[in-house]
């Protein structure tokens, strides 16, 4: 049985093609493919100086292209390399690598985490206190206390009698399958995080609303902070507060969970209709008179739209969140997922979506409310 | 009714039966994990190239986890190698099908096996040599940073450290236990702990990247109680001792199907296992020229040649001693 050999063009065609190009782009056996550039401008000299003393990792390509009596993997035309960092590394050794670009990467930022975290550390600290006191105030209340503070929040919120005993069935579902701890700290975390994407989100909407150089800044930000994958920013992260900080879920679910209340607070304002503003306008009003007693509450609609779409998002980071340490639901999700015990995955994933139910049908009414008021 | 599924499975045997006559002759597909971790990742390489180069198999490597392996393995009879398996995280869902007949264990691809325990970094004991033990540091647990990282929910040295922490008293003894929430930050706990020289204490194993990356020198928890631990591995016990974690079976793993299907394979993969410290020195290697896990494996098939070519028949040898002068 034949070994199986490095993929080559059997047609003819390819092979005419291949012997003429064959001088110009892989040479020899003992070269690579971009040998020629160097040689052609004169570096070679410099590539080789680099090159003394400098003992390559081998791949399994090479490796089986030595067997045959070349160092170097001859190609053909068909998967000519595109000039790279590893494919100009080959033929010039002073050429970096790809993979010295990450590591120059990761040096420069364990350089200057020290001053990272000198700024950082001491601004993000609320963040830690904000969530510790909330989770112990959430756990140290009893449930009988709890429940009915909640209800009266939904009631306050919803005015609606059906929506508060909805909310109580729920919690008391999930109090029943003692799930009412773990519900109960993710309920706080979410709670503080909710708070402060508004408190930021807001103004940082407002602002993109009146500038159209600020919008034009924030908008790829804003669409990093939707797609980058949480780790690749809490890693680096615990390199610069303890791994014991809340603070560390807390980031990662308000940047996750910002943008909605962001966007559509800037959204809402620049859709206020000119011919208002032209009145407002008309009557003398300063820019803080117009904005908050014209813009702002013309914009509340989508504003809170934002926020229902942000205590949405915050939910979906839960589990996320207890990567790093979070309490709460997301753990059950955790323990249940490595022990394939899929049962406990699933009533726990069921919680969390009782909590979102509960979350968005109460903002929702809120919302209606406001949309209401604004009819008349 | 019970007549058409006997036709079914008298027809699907026959298929068997004829494609094992084609296999016998030559190696099929072969799907094999690789886990994602880096041991792991190198003896995938080493193993796929043996089989590729030397039987004329052709390899499918399959990323994967050990939980989502066994998983795989249990309700779809796939991959056909599950390598690196460690027993101690798989819960009862392995042992389940090991006692159904769908796989049998091969080999102990890590030999004598994984190595747990409590460690602290070496800067560490260099500044306070009065630290040779669990019970020295649970005498000074200032000296350590007052705090043991701990293993995340769901993972079976959860288990273990809880109750080796009740059986210490280590809570008592002014130890705090933090908890953590994944693999990824317990590792980079380690690494930043590192950089800035800080005290650490908690768990870990090996072979890993990370310890083949940073020095870390091993506690002793106690003597070695095979029961005790065997005991402690167990939730919510009343009766928590106190003994170090024995070395850690990690195996290789085939179906029975598979074991039927290519015998020549499964006699190779049983033969597969790497010393802890040859595959220490690997990861440091490859940690030190940031070199990939097919780089790694490279270097294994160059450097150990006396190690491997016991592991092949003669036929493969052969072809094998080609490729590697």
């Amino acid at each position: 049985m034949a070994l199986p050999q490095p993929q080559k063009n059997n047609c003819a065609l390819s092979e005419a093609l291949k012997d003429d190009l064959a001088a110009v782009m892989v040479g020899s056996g003992e070269m690579a493919t971009y040998d020629f550039v160097f040689n052609a401008i004169g570096l070679r000299d410099w590539c080789d100086a680099a090159k003394a003393g400098n003992e390559r990792p081998m791949s399994m390509a090479e490796l089986l292209a030595k067997s045959k009596g070349q160092s170097g993997v001859e190609t053909s035309w068909w998967e000519f390399p595109f000039p790279s960092l590893d494919a100009l590394n080959k033929a010039c050794a002073a050429f970096p690598q790809s993979r010295d670009v990450t590591v120059g990467v990761e040096k420069s930022f364990l350089a200057i985490k020290d001053s990272l975290r000198f700024v950082f550390d001491p601004m993000t600290q609320p963040l830690s206190w904000a969530l510790e006191w909330a989770l112990t105030l959430f756990q140290a209340t009893p449930w009988w206390i709890m429940i009915p503070i909640l209800m009266a929040i939904v009631y306050f919120a919803s005015k609606s009698v059906r929506l508060v005993f909805f909310v109580a069935a729920c919690i008391a579902f999930l109090a029943f399958i003692d799930h009412y701890d773990h519900a109960i700290q993710t309920l706080a975390i979410i709670f503080v995080c909710a708070f402060l994407c508004v408190v930021l989100g807001v103004p940082i909407g407002i602002a993109m609303s009146r500038s159209d150089s600020m919008q034009r800044l924030t908008i790829p930000i804003l669409d990093m902070l939707q797609t980058l994958p949480p780790f690749v920013y809490l890693i680096p992260l615990i390199f610069l507060f303890s791994v014991t900080e809340p603070k560390l879920y807390g980031i990662a679910i308000i940047l996750y969970a910002i943008v909605p209340v962001i966007r559509l607070t800037d959204l809402g304002i620049r859709l206020v209709d000119k011919d208002v503003i032209e009145a407002a306008d008309s009557f003398g009003m300063t820019n803080t008179q117009k904005l908050f007693g014209v813009q702002v509450p013309l914009a509340l609609p989508n504003i809170m739209a934002g926020i229902n779409q942000t205590i949405m998002m915050s939910l979906a980071m839960v589990v996320i969140a207890s990567l790093v340490s979070a309490p709460g639901l997301g753990v059950l999700v955790l323990r249940g997922i490595r022990n394939l015990e899929l049962g406990v995955g699933l009533i726990s994933g069921l919680g969390i979506v009782l909590l979102a139910i509960i979350l968005d049908r109460v903002t929702k009414a809120a919302l209606d409310r406001v949309n209401a008021a604004q009819k008349y | 009714m019970r007549k058409f599924t006997l036709a079914i499975i008298g027809a699907a045997s026959g298929i068997a039966m004829m494609s094992s006559v084609a296999n016998a002759a030559s190696c099929g597909k072969v799907s094999i994990t690789e886990m994602n971790w880096a041991s792991s990742q190198i003896i995938t390489e080493v193993a796929k190239f043996l089989m590729e180069q030397g039987y004329g198999c052709k390899v499918e490597k399959v990323p994967s986890a050990t939980t989502t392996a066994v998983a795989s393995l249990a309700e779809n009879g796939e991959p056909d190698i599950v390598t690196e398996l460690w027993l101690n995280s798989t819960g009862d869902a392995y042992s389940k099908m090991e006692k159904a007949g769908k796989v049998e264990r091969l080999a102990d691809v890590l030999a004598p096996g994984g190595v747990e325990g409590w460690w602290v970094p070496e800067y560490l004991v260099k500044k306070h040599p009065q630290l040779k033990s669990v019970k020295d540091v649970l005498a000074n647990p200032k000296l350590v940073g007052g705090r043991f990282n701990n293993c995340p929910d769901g993972w079976g040295c959860r288990i273990v450290n809880d109750n080796l922490a009740k059986a210490l008293k280590m809570k008592a003894a002014g130890m705090e236990i933090f908890n953590h929430g994944s693999g990824e930050t317990l590792a980079t706990s380690i690494a930043a702990a590192y950089e800035d020289k800080k005290p650490w204490f908690g768990y870990y194993w090996g072979p890993t990247a990370v310890l083949g990356k940073y020095k870390m020198v091993k506690l002793s928890i106690g003597d070695i109680d095979k029961k005790v631990h065997a005991n402690n591995s167990n939730k919510d016990i009343a009766n928590p001792g106190v003994s170090d974690f024995p070395p850690a079976p990690v195996l290789t793993v085939v179906t029975a199907a598979f074991k039927k299907r290519e015998s020549a394979i499964a006699e190779l993969m049983s033969k597969v296992s790497f010393n802890v410290d040859t595959m220490n020195g690997l990861l440091a290697w490859k940690k030190e020229q940031k070199a990939s896990a097919e780089e790694a494996a490279v270097r294994f098939l160059n450097q150990e040649k006396g190690t491997w070519s016991k592991w092949v028949n003669a036929d493969a040898r052969k072809k094998l001693s080609a490729i590697l002068k």
